[in-house]
């Protein structure tokens, strides 16, 4: 159960941290470089995960992506599958939690980015595109990859948007924090305590690693 | 040959009650054969004349040329992109790529060749302003004359058509200035392009100057 469990977090994990990490850049990108109408909304939007109780995430992904979804329907009757009680749709809801910390990073990051290099790569013959990509982005790698690490311990530690889209259902889509509420719930305080273990100790790894990639000061 | 005629709005203005706005308004021209001086007390447009022809900022209206390519011009919609306006800037905090080597940022701009062929130009230029023991230095690992140096040549390895300096020598203690005043001196009689270079020392612009334009609150004085 203990090993099943671990086993499963770890999986979505690393395609929820994968996704974050591609989805974040872009939309920290979108946020720190771009003037566009409604972005200070679009911000408010992706970082509501953060505030809003997991629950009810969880629901408004259940009404986007569940069988009778705006987005879901269409997708069960296109190719008569579903986000519901998959471990793709803890992913899903990994994903949007650890999202805002992501972008929050990111942005922060990039924007501390000397102005003045971005212009000097532009009038040595540089497109925007590749001025992010080698200018901007190692000067602001440290920002990202803390957000990064951060986006990855709270995708291990979601709970309630899981539960609303996923279930849990023991080796199927039942993570390691899910596992410790059926753990404790049936009195199996043994295996509740490892579980526990587990998630602080990577939970405190994660912090620690933050704090010391942010505290690093690599370019004086 | 540089030529600029154009008017821009600038709000200078610092808090409440305290507002400076003026019209940037100056027309003149800068020649291949040597370097034109744009001096003037602080927030008098210098900066902002620089940012015009490099495409950083767009003026109010006007028109601004290099040799025969057209870099902007109100009347005919034209703003060309700053990528496309081969424009060399030394900032006046150099602005050297902080990740990158000497070499590296040398090798950055220069167009048209691959990997290899580019870092052996960068050497050609680190032997050109004698610094090759800097080639595989980080920006943090050199002195301010030293990164000043690498600044200059990093903005003409990238074959620019006009060469805009913004008070290159501000962060340069006074020995060293003399020297590196005659080295700017003597990249603008290899290059045979127009340099810009804006100071508000008066000892540099006259030692440097062909050609003096004084500024004051947005106009030729």
């Amino acid at each position: 159960m203990i090993w099943e469990s671990f086993k499963l977090s770890l999986l979505v994990v690393t395609f929820a941290t994968a996704i974050v990490g591609v989805l974040g850049l872009a939309f920290a990108f979108l946020l720190a470089k771009r003037d566009f109408w409604g972005k200070e909304l679009l911000d408010a939007c992706l970082t509501m995960p953060l505030v809003l109780p997991p629950t009810v995430t969880g629901y408004y992904l259940i009404v986007l992506l569940g069988r009778r979804g705006l987005i879901g329907e269409f997708l069960y009757e296109t190719i008569g599958w579903t986000f519901v009680f998959t471990w793709q749709g803890a992913v899903i809801a990994a994903v949007v939690v650890a999202l805002p910390l992501m972008i929050k990073a990111a942005r922060a990051s990039i924007e501390s980015v000397n102005p003045d290099y971005e212009t000097a790569s532009y009038t040595l013959g540089k497109s925007e595109l590749e001025t992010f990509f080698r200018i901007t982005l190692p000067l602001a790698r440290r920002g990202i990859i803390a957000g990064l690490v951060l986006s990855f311990a709270r995708a291990l530690g979601e709970f309630g948007a899981t539960l609303m889209i996923a279930g849990n259902i023991p080796g199927r889509t039942q993570t390691m924090p899910l596992a410790i509420y059926e753990a404790v719930a049936s009195g199996d305080d043994r295996r509740a305590q490892i579980l526990a273990l587990i998630l602080t100790a990577i939970s405190i790894l994660a912090v620690y690693l933050t704090n010391k990639i942010s505290r690093s000061n690599v370019y004086g | 040959m540089l030529e600029i005629n154009v008017k821009k709005r600038l709000s200078n203005g610092s808090g409440v009650g305290r507002t400076n706005d003026f019209t940037l308004d100056i027309e003149f021209a800068a020649a291949p054969d040597g370097i034109t001086i744009l001096s003037g007390a602080s927030g008098s447009g210098k900066t902002t004349t620089l940012r015009l022809v490099a495409g950083i900022l767009a003026p109010d209206e006007g028109a601004v040329s290099v040799a025969s390519t057209v870099y902007f011009d109100s009347r005919r919609r034209i703003n060309l992109p700053i990528q496309q306006r081969r424009v060399g800037f030394v900032f006046q905090d150099y602005a050297l790529f902080p990740h990158l080597t000497a070499a590296e940022n040398i090798a950055y701009g220069i167009k048209n060749a691959d990997k290899k062929t580019r870092l052996a130009r960068a050497r050609e230029m680190l032997s050109l302003f004698r610094i090759e023991p800097l080639g595989a230095r980080l920006p943090r690992e050199m002195s301010g004359g030293e990164q000043q140096r690498v600044a200059l040549a990093r903005a003409l390895a990238s074959d620019p058509k006009v060469l805009l300096l913004d008070e290159p020598l501000s962060a340069v203690d006074l020995e060293l200035r003399a020297k590196l005043l005659d080295e700017i001196a003597a990249a603008q009689q290899r290059a045979k392009i127009p340099f810009l270079y804006v100071t508000h020392n008066e000892a540099e612009a006259e030692r440097l100057g062909t050609r003096h334009i004084a500024l004051r609150a947005g106009r030729i004085v």
